[in-house]
């Protein structure tokens, strides 16, 4: 296992490969070494027609695709943006193709298209910003058949070993809702507030913190409850 | 003065259609609440559809505050029948007796007599929406616990969080109670007008249907004129529920009813105090 | 008697309801200490009369004094020293007896306790009923409520608006006999409208008789009602014969008509052997002769008149 490490370590450091595939492949194994996490976070919308207070909430993982939101009060997370372990993000059968570097902040990324092959899947097309040095995703676009297209976009502490991040902002592009009328709010208001046509952008904000990595999570917390 | 409101409290609570109010929302409202015990989930779910295709969310949403809030928008337009029931029946009841003569022939003015009887009706008014409050608030806590407030407002879907709805809630209940105080000055304003109680009840009742029902015709005109009607702004205590608060507007509503129970009591004192008593 | 003090002074009164008048430059005066008869047939003008007393109602025009202060400006003062009833007694059927009268008491202003209303219930016969709901009492019973809450107060002055009608002849002796009571024990002044005349000669010493709402006679009951002054009907044989020996004597400035045969005089009784004597001594033939208190006829007449209006 260590030596496992060792050896990517060795890799990504001396080869500044532009393998699409290779590239894919180092970023998974890092993240493996992530089995389960729990960790608190800050979550902060900034959606034109969602007022929703800043939550605190605590997030479950397991590999390879489990997560549970949790929360004592409301919580909400897009759920594009619950989950932005690499496994899930890049999964199934796919085609890795690279398309360029590009410096995001003050790393450099090498931009790797994944179109998945999968017909069954909603995503169309990821594209993921991956610093090459440390293995780690900074940035995903996802075009969906339905969704529209959003964006994840992940900030990491340089000094946690784990591949996770300290905060994430999800940006996404929505049409106006149809809200259904019951209980509506009519106030004799004349100035009621009226959306422009055409989708809206929306951001949601996620500050991770307090991780707790690999402490053999029992999967009972992933089943659904009533909470 | 005390003294009168005292006896004039005594009387309405010696009637029994004054418990008809307090029992129509003792029944309605844990009816509701059962209802909410059983198809709650799908509310919530119905109400948050739009946002369940793109969010994963948590949280007690179908908590006290919520069906509170639907409680209220639900029974806003009901509670002016059980208000006027009362109201309208405070001078116009005792006309029907004949027992005006009593009143009017012992060493009262005739303005502290309306006062008095006024007041009292304010009182039964307040107690009405305090056990309103106390039935959803305070029984939903015990049935469903607390949590944030989910308010579709127009296309907007607005989350409260639980400590910031407790005082929406109590300044809410004050504003309702300010829209029934129009209400019952109405109703008074009627029952000093005739010699029976069913005629203010049932004037009241329509004139607050017809206005309900100009102020839903989308025509310009009455749209205008939407603005003015007292009916418009005994809705107002959803302006509580806005972030932030439409400090203006809410004045705006506070001061077009108080300005409606200020002239309509009046009226009812300009009146009474000339009127001939002939029952 | 002119010293005696004035209670009620009613100077010139109007009211009218939309057409009709009701009350037509009334006035009257009552003193302390009178039981004043207040009589005059239905619809004319009582109530509305005792209603502008008692501010029910205000008039178009003229003025009300009750203990010399004028009602319009003093009305709180003078309440507080009268007690009435107005009608049919009406009271808050759905609270008990003793209930009325505590609420009344307290509006008036006076401090009830239990000891003042029972008093006041036994005054009226209703002490074993004070805890039933009034909605359970009788017609009789409800009036004499009615007397006992006009009394709750101890004021000078009681206005009872027709505190008898409705009523069988003993609950009428009853009130009769209350009213009688309050008057000579406890020296109260009483305003009773009436449309009984033998109601009102029996209880009060003086009365008017108001019509249409106008005044039409007013003064002490006896002499009004003095058995002395009559109004004395001859029926005759020959009415000419008749007429021709009255006209030249004393006797016709008594006549008040003379239909053919039939003559009417207004006498004193010590009056009618006199002129019997004369007509006989004179051969008028004489079928009957026929006394009838001359008030009691007119009140008679107008009852009449305003019950087949």
């Amino acid at each position: 296992m260590l030596l496992i490490l060792l050896v990517f370590l060795f890799v990504n450091i001396n080869a500044q490969s532009t393998d699409p595939n290779e590239i894919v492949r180092a970023v998974l194994n890092k993240f493996s070494q992530v089995r389960d996490y729990e960790v608190d976070i800050d979550i902060k919308v900034d959606v034109e027609f969602l007022k929703v207070p800043d939550a605190r909430a605590k997030l479950y993982f397991k590999q390879p695709d489990k997560v549970k939101l949790k929360s004592e009060g409301f919580a909400l997370l897009p759920k594009d943006g619950i989950d932005f372990s690499p496994s899930s993000i890049i999964k199934g059968n796919y085609t890795a193709i690279f398309e360029r570097r590009e410096i995001i902040g003050e790393f450099p990324t090498s931009v790797i298209k994944i179109v998945p092959i999968n017909e069954n899947t909603s995503v169309i097309l990821n594209t993921v910003w991956i610093d090459d040095k440390s293995n780690i995703i900074r940035k995903v676009e996802t075009t969906t058949k339905t969704q529209g297209t959003y964006t994840i976009e992940l900030f990491y502490d340089n000094e946690f070993k784990y591949p996770l991040p300290k905060q994430m902002i999800f940006s996404f592009n929505v049409d106006k809702m149809n809200l259904p009328q019951t209980f509506t709010n009519t106030t004799p208001k004349s100035n009621r507030k009226k959306f422009k046509d055409g989708p809206i952008l929306g951001k949601v904000y996620v500050n991770y913190s307090n991780f707790k990595v690999n402490k053999n999570l029992s999967d009972t917390i992933f089943e659904n409850d009533k909470e | 003065m005390l003294d009168l409101i005292r006896i004039e409290l005594y009387k309405i609570f010696k009637k029994w259609r004054t418990y008809i109010g307090f029992i129509a929302l003792g029944v309605l409202i844990p009816l509701i609440h059962i209802a909410m015990v059983l198809e709650g989930q799908s509310t919530i779910n119905f109400m948050t559809r739009n946002i369940q295709e793109s969010f994963v969310f948590v949280g007690n949403l179908l908590n006290t505050y919520l069906i509170s809030y639907i409680i209220l928008t639900s029974l806003a337009v009901h509670i002016p029948f059980l208000i006027t029931l009362v109201a309208g029946d405070l001078l116009a009841g005792e006309a029907t007796a004949g027992t005006y003569r009593l009143l009017i022939t012992r060493p009262i003015s005739r303005t502290r007599l309306i006062m008095s009887k006024f007041i009292a009706g304010l009182i039964y008014t307040n107690l009405l929406i305090l056990w309103l409050a106390f039935l959803s608030l305070i029984v939903g806590y015990f049935i469903f616990g607390s949590g944030e407030l989910l308010i579709i407002d127009g296309q907007m879907i607005i989350i409260f969080e639980r400590n910031d709805v407790l005082w929406r809630f109590i300044l809410a209940y004050g504003f309702a109670t300010l829209g029934m105080t129009a209400v019952a000055s109405l109703a008074f304003l009627f029952s000093s007008l005739v010699e029976n109680s069913i005629g203010p009840i049932i004037s009241t009742m329509a004139i607050i249907i017809v206005f309900l029902i100009l102020s839903a015709i989308q025509v310009d005109f009455f749209q205008d004129l939407k603005p003015y009607l007292f009916t418009t702004h005994i809705m107002s205590w959803r302006l509580f529920f806005e972030n932030p608060l439409d400090l203006k507007e809410i004045f705006n509503s506070a001061s077009n009813l108080i300005i409606h129970i200020i002239v309509f009591f009046g009226l009812t004192l300009f009146i009474f105090n000339r009127k001939d008593i002939l029952t | 008697m002119n010293e005696q003090i004035k209670v009620i002074e009613i100077e010139n009164l109007n009211k009218s309801f939309k057409n009709l008048v009701a009350v037509d430059d009334l006035s009257l005066t009552v003193y302390k200490g009178d039981v004043f008869g207040f009589l005059g047939p239905n619809g004319a003008g009582k109530s509305t009369t005792i209603r502008m007393l008692l501010t029910l109602i205000k008039p178009d025009s003229g003025s009300i004094k009750i203990f010399g202060k004028d009602l319009q400006k003093e009305r709180l003062d003078i309440l507080k020293n009268v007690g009435s009833i107005v009608e049919k007694p009406d009271f808050y059927g759905y609270l008990s007896a003793y209930k009325n009268l505590e609420i009344l008491g307290r509006i008036s202003g006076i401090n009830v306790n239990k000891n003042l209303i029972m008093k006041n219930l036994e005054l009226v016969g209703l002490a074993s009923r004070y805890k039933s709901k009034v909605k359970t009492f009788s017609h009789g019973m409800k009036q004499r409520l009615g007397i006992a809450q006009a009394l709750l107060h101890n004021p000078e002055l009681i206005i009872l608006d027709e505190p008898t009608t409705g009523l069988d002849p003993m609950g009428m002796k009853e009130i009769r006999d209350l009213i009688i009571q309050l008057s000579k024990e406890f020296k109260k002044t009483i305003f009773l409208s009436s449309h009984l005349l033998n109601e009102v000669e029996m209880v009060a010493n003086r009365m008017i008789i108001i019509n249409k709402g106008k005044t039409k006679v007013e003064g002490e009951v006896k002499e009004l009602l003095n058995k002395n002054k009559l109004s004395v009907a001859f029926e005759v044989e020959n009415g000419e014969l008749t007429f021709s020996v009255i006209k030249d004597s004393r006797w016709i400035v008594f006549m008040k008509s003379h239909i053919n045969n039939n003559f009417e005089f207004n006498l004193d009784s010590k009056e009618i052997p006199l002129l019997n004597k004369y007509l006989v001594e004179n051969g008028v033939m004489i079928n009957s002769i026929i006394p009838k208190r001359s008030l009691e006829e007119y009140f008679l007449s107008i009852t009449n008149e305003a019950s087949n209006a």
